[in-house]
């Protein structure tokens, strides 16, 4: 068990670079996920800290050891991969326990580790099979026993579930949580799935372009995006962002239409910045029809609004609708059908709203 | 009233027929040849000379095999053991020689990226598309500078060669058909990249890299334009330069020649049901995935 | 550096065993060398092999019966290959014994498939002539391997015969890797069964197509093998294939450099017909990668 740390940690493949110069500290038994789109240098980064991609600059350390020029054998971290990796040719006992084979433990040793591996994760019943025998969520298992039974320093994890449906991920992601709080290791993992980032991590690792846009709790990422993609990638369904600009203290919209400045950034902005205005869908609900809606009029603005299309989900539906000609995605809680073409008295949280600036994407509230 | 459905029903059985009759067909021109020889082998030559012919066999016999193996009363003056021998001697050192390049190669172009690489592959095969008779005039001027004429050695050389690339190209593909990741994952649990080769990727290849070992066998069983040139005597002469000891004879002894087909068919027979599977998923994962 | 490595027994035996060779055999190509006179290999006469060659109609017509004589049998294979491949994939009972049945032709040797067309078209006892008798189509016994114009036709029955297996069998694993979608939108888009063919199966089998021509084209010259036992090149040279020519040339008459002049544009030949279809194989593989 040990901390990991990345130093000005770059890669490139020949002229090209795929991550630039990262900084990032995981703390000891850390639950860490790396997200973003795909090509943004999370699974190099992953693969740069198991050792199997070069490191093109900077240092890792895993503990106190400077890591860079070690293969994966000696970094004893243990990974599971996207499509499992099981070895085919191998019973699952066979699997679970090849790595303490090949490091030389004695077989009462890793029959021990098997069978309590087994044990955490339902397997006792399936040693003697293949992996060919097994189902997906089976397969997976396998593959994050056969990470746990090496007692390793750190797992790692490369997009595991991208592989299950959608209601085998959900299950499987409550595992490896529960893993987590069982075997108590740090782990970093890697995923494109923001729900996964959210409800996995202790800190979530935003990245875009083979940079590190925002590193946080999942909360802290979720409420104080520090700029518009981080604000659009987390929390779904994304967050509306609408362009404008500041006129004697309100946010003038494309149409002219005018909300207030949120009280809580009222001192961070200048007279005509352009802004980008941030309304995540959950704050923009018909009246009566919201959820948490602050008490204090000063906190909301109120407008009517053309409903376009509604798609009920059972107790809530998401509501497409336009403001300042654009489309805008709203929430309205509660059993309620609601007609396109209705028009509806909206309120907007402006308590909960956030203020970027237009030209460098970036959150005024940090400023 | 004869309904659509009905001659919809009959129009399917027609071609149903016509389907059949053609894979017979198919089925009889492909194997009647090789029959009606392997037939003659067991049959005595004035049955097979008999005019007019005579299509139903009335006598079986092994004599013609025992005869070219120089067994009983009346031998050949050919000595089908020797090639047979020189056959399987050169055939085998050649294959597994190649296999051994072949796997080192193979690996490298499925699992490297490197500089020249598409140059490189594309001139192994440009080098096997030398002809085999017109590669046979320099190497027959340069080794019989060596003495390497009509020695088992000069031949396995030069079937090693022969082999090398297409076993690259075989075990390329069946190496590519396992994912990289075995390999990694093998990494952190603990192997060396060579460890990790030979406990999981090697295993995983293996019926891959034996469908390839066998491919290459055959293609030095079967060699002639090279072996022809290069052999002399008994020292190396294989089987199919001996298939034309018979044709140089003044009469032709055809029932001695069809048993000595039949000793270089069944072999290559045996081993292509044997590998038949994976030659084919070798071949075209090889070459349809870039 | 490791990938050199891998690849360094494959490369020295490659230059040792075929890149030298070559190299001498250029040279030799460009001296009077013959068997008989060791001396004259340093008989340094430029490009006089060739210009005989060319001003040479026999070696004319050798080239050119060699050109006719695999583009009709390259042909043949090709649509023989694939028509069969058609016919197997619709079968749907005992297909993987057809397909057995099919790789023999492929590992059978090619002077093992000259003798067997040797025994069955020869005049007199062969099984085709026999049979011609018997069912009355036929009173004379026809010369299959005697009249030119039918030692050709034999001959090429026979590559054709030898060969075929190579397409139908890549070509089918390419009908059995076909996915069922793009023929069932094409289906569903309005195609009828030959368009469907002719504008989704036939552009997804070229890849295959081009493997199965790729790997022929590294062995076209087996054909020699062939010649050599059916016919000889005979009857009067009127089966005569360049490669029948370079050995008559070279060991026969020992006349090395003419041969080896010969054999160097034989090996041209050679080798830019596998590197044409090692193209168009690359090539295709680049569109086949969309599809996944």
């Amino acid at each position: 068990m040990a901390s990991i740390m990345l130093k000005d940690v770059v890669k490139s493949y020949g002229k090209v670079r795929a991550v630039h110069g990262i900084n990032l500290e995981i703390g000891h038994n850390e639950f860490v996920v790396l997200v973003g789109p795909s090509g943004c240098g999370k699974s190099t980064t992953l693969r740069m800290i198991a050792g199997l991609e070069d490191i093109s600059g900077g240092e890792v350390l895993i503990g106190d050891r400077i890591v860079n020029d070690l293969p994966p054998r000696k970094r004893n971290i243990s990974m599971v991969f996207q499509n499992y990796a099981l070895y085919p040719h191998m019973s699952v006992r066979d699997n679970l326990g090849f790595g303490l084979k090949i490091a030389g433990q004695k077989p009462k040793v890793i029959a021990e580790r098997v069978a309590e591996a087994a044990d955490i994760l339902g397997l006792s019943e399936l040693l003697d099979r293949t992996p060919a025998e097994l189902s997906g969520g089976q397969r997976q298992r396998v593959a994050m026993g056969r990470a746990i039974v090496r007692h390793p320093d750190a797992f790692l994890f490369d997009e595991p579930l991208s592989n299950l449906d959608a209601k085998l991920r959900g299950q499987m992601r409550a595992e490896i949580k529960k893993l987590h709080q069982t075997v108590r290791t740090t782990i970093v993992y890697v995923t494109h799935d923001q729900i996964e980032a959210m409800t996995l991590a202790d800190r979530i690792v935003v990245m875009r372009g083979g940079h590190i846009e925002q590193v946080g709790t999942p909360m802290q990422v979720f409420n104080h995006p520090v700029n518009t993609f981080v604000a659009g990638f987390i929390g779904s369904p994304p967050m509306n962002q609408l362009p404008g600009h500041i006129e004697a203290g309100q946010v003038v919209l494309a149409d002219q239409s005018r909300v207030p400045v949120p009280p809580r950034l009222a001192g961070k902005v200048r007279e005509g910045q352009k802004v980008i205005l941030g309304i995540r869908p959950d704050d923009i609900s018909p009246q009566g029809h919201g959820l948490g809606m602050p008490e204090d009029a000063a906190q909301v603005a109120t407008l009517d609004l053309r409903i376009a299309l509604a798609e009920p989900l059972g107790m809530e539906s998401l509501i497409y609708t336009t403001i300042a000609g654009q489309e805008v995605q709203a929430k309205l809680y509660g059993p309620r059908i609601v007609q396109p073409g209705e028009v509806l008295t909206f309120q907007v949280a402006l308590a909960r709203a956030h203020l970027f600036d237009a030209e460098t994407t970036r959150s005024l509230e940090v400023l | 009233m004869s309904t659509i459905a009905e001659r919809a029903a009959i129009r399917r059985r027609i071609q149903a027929v016509g389907l059949w009759l053609a894979t017979f067909l198919l089925m009889v021109i492909m194997c009647l040849p090789g029959l009606w020889v392997v037939l003659a082998a067991f049959r005595p030559n004035r049955e097979i000379l008999a005019k007019p012919p005579i299509w139903v066999p009335q006598q079986l016999t092994l004599n013609n095999f025992a005869k070219i193996f120089g067994f009983g009363s009346d031998q050949v003056g050919i000595p089908v053991l020797a090639y047979f021998t020189n056959s399987m001697v050169i055939a085998m050192t050649s294959t597994v020689i190649a296999l051994v390049i072949g796997v080192g190669g193979g690996y490298a172009f499925a699992r490297f990226r490197f500089r020249f690489k598409n140059g490189l592959f594309l001139g192994l095969m440009l080098f096997r598309a030398v002809p085999g008779i017109a590669l046979s005039l320099p190497i027959f001027m340069l080794w019989s500078r060596i003495g390497l004429i009509d020695a088992q050695l000069g031949l396995i050389i030069v079937y090693v060669s022969l082999n090398v690339p297409f076993t690259i190209w075989l075990i390329d593909g069946f190496f590519r058909q396992i994912p990289i990741s075995l390999s990694e994952a093998a990494q952190v649990d603990g192997c060396t990249r060579w460890q990790a080769f030979w406990k999981i990727e090697f295993p995983l290849a293996r019926s891959g890299i034996a469908a390839a070992g066998v491919f290459a066998f055959l293609t030095s069983w079967n060699e002639f334009a090279l072996a022809s040139q290069l052999t002399r005597t008994t020292d190396s002469k294989t089987l199919p330069v001996g298939l034309m000891d018979f044709t140089a004879q003044f009469t032709i002894d055809w029932a001695g020649m069809c048993a000595m087909a039949v000793i270089i068919i069944v072999p290559a027979l045996i081993l292509t049901f044997l590998v038949q599977k994976h030659l084919i998923s070798g071949l075209t994962f090889g070459g349809v995935k870039g | 550096m490791t990938p050199f490595l891998l690849l360094l027994p494959a490369i020295l035996t490659m230059l040792f065993v075929v890149a030298l060779p070559l190299i001498f055999s250029f040279y030799t190509s460009m001296t009077s060398y013959r068997l008989t006179r060791p001396e004259t290999i340093e008989d340094f006469i430029w490009f006089r092999n060739y210009i005989r060659l060319f001003e040479n109609p026999d070696f004319w017509r050798a080239f050119l019966r060699t050109i006719v004589f695999l583009a009709i049998a390259l042909n043949a294979e090709l649509l023989l290959g694939l028509g069969i491949a058609l016919l197997i994939n619709k079968i749907t009972w005992g297909q993987r014994t057809l397909r057995t049945i099919m790789m023999f032709p492929m590992m059978f040797s090619p002077i093992l498939v000259g003798f067997q067309f040797k025994f069955i078209f020869n005049d007199n006892i062969g099984i085709l002539n026999n049979a011609l008798q018997s069912l009355g189509l036929t009173t004379q016994a026809i010369p299959w391997l005697v009249d030119a114009k039918l030692a050709m036709f034999s001959i090429i029955f026979a590559e054709v015969w030898m060969s075929t297996s190579v397409f139908a069998i890549l070509l089918l694993a390419g009908l059995f890797a076909m996915p069922r979608d793009p023929i069932e939108a094409a289906k569903v888009d309005g195609c009828n069964s030959w368009q469907v063919f002719r504008h989704i199966t036939l552009p997804f089998l070229m890849p295959f197509v081009f493997i199965a021509m790729t790997i022929r084209s590294l062995d076209v010259a087996r054909a020699y093998d062939i010649v050599a036992i059916m016919t000889g090149g005979g009857p009067a040279g009127r089966t005569e294939l360049l490669w029948t020519m370079i050995a008559r040339v070279g060991y026969d008459n020992a006349r090395m450099g003419q041969a080896n002049a010969m054999a160097y544009l034989s090996t041209i030949l050679s080798i830019a017909f596998t590197y044409y279809f090692y193209t168009k194989l690359v090539a295709a593989r680049r569109y086949m990668g969309g599809a996944e």
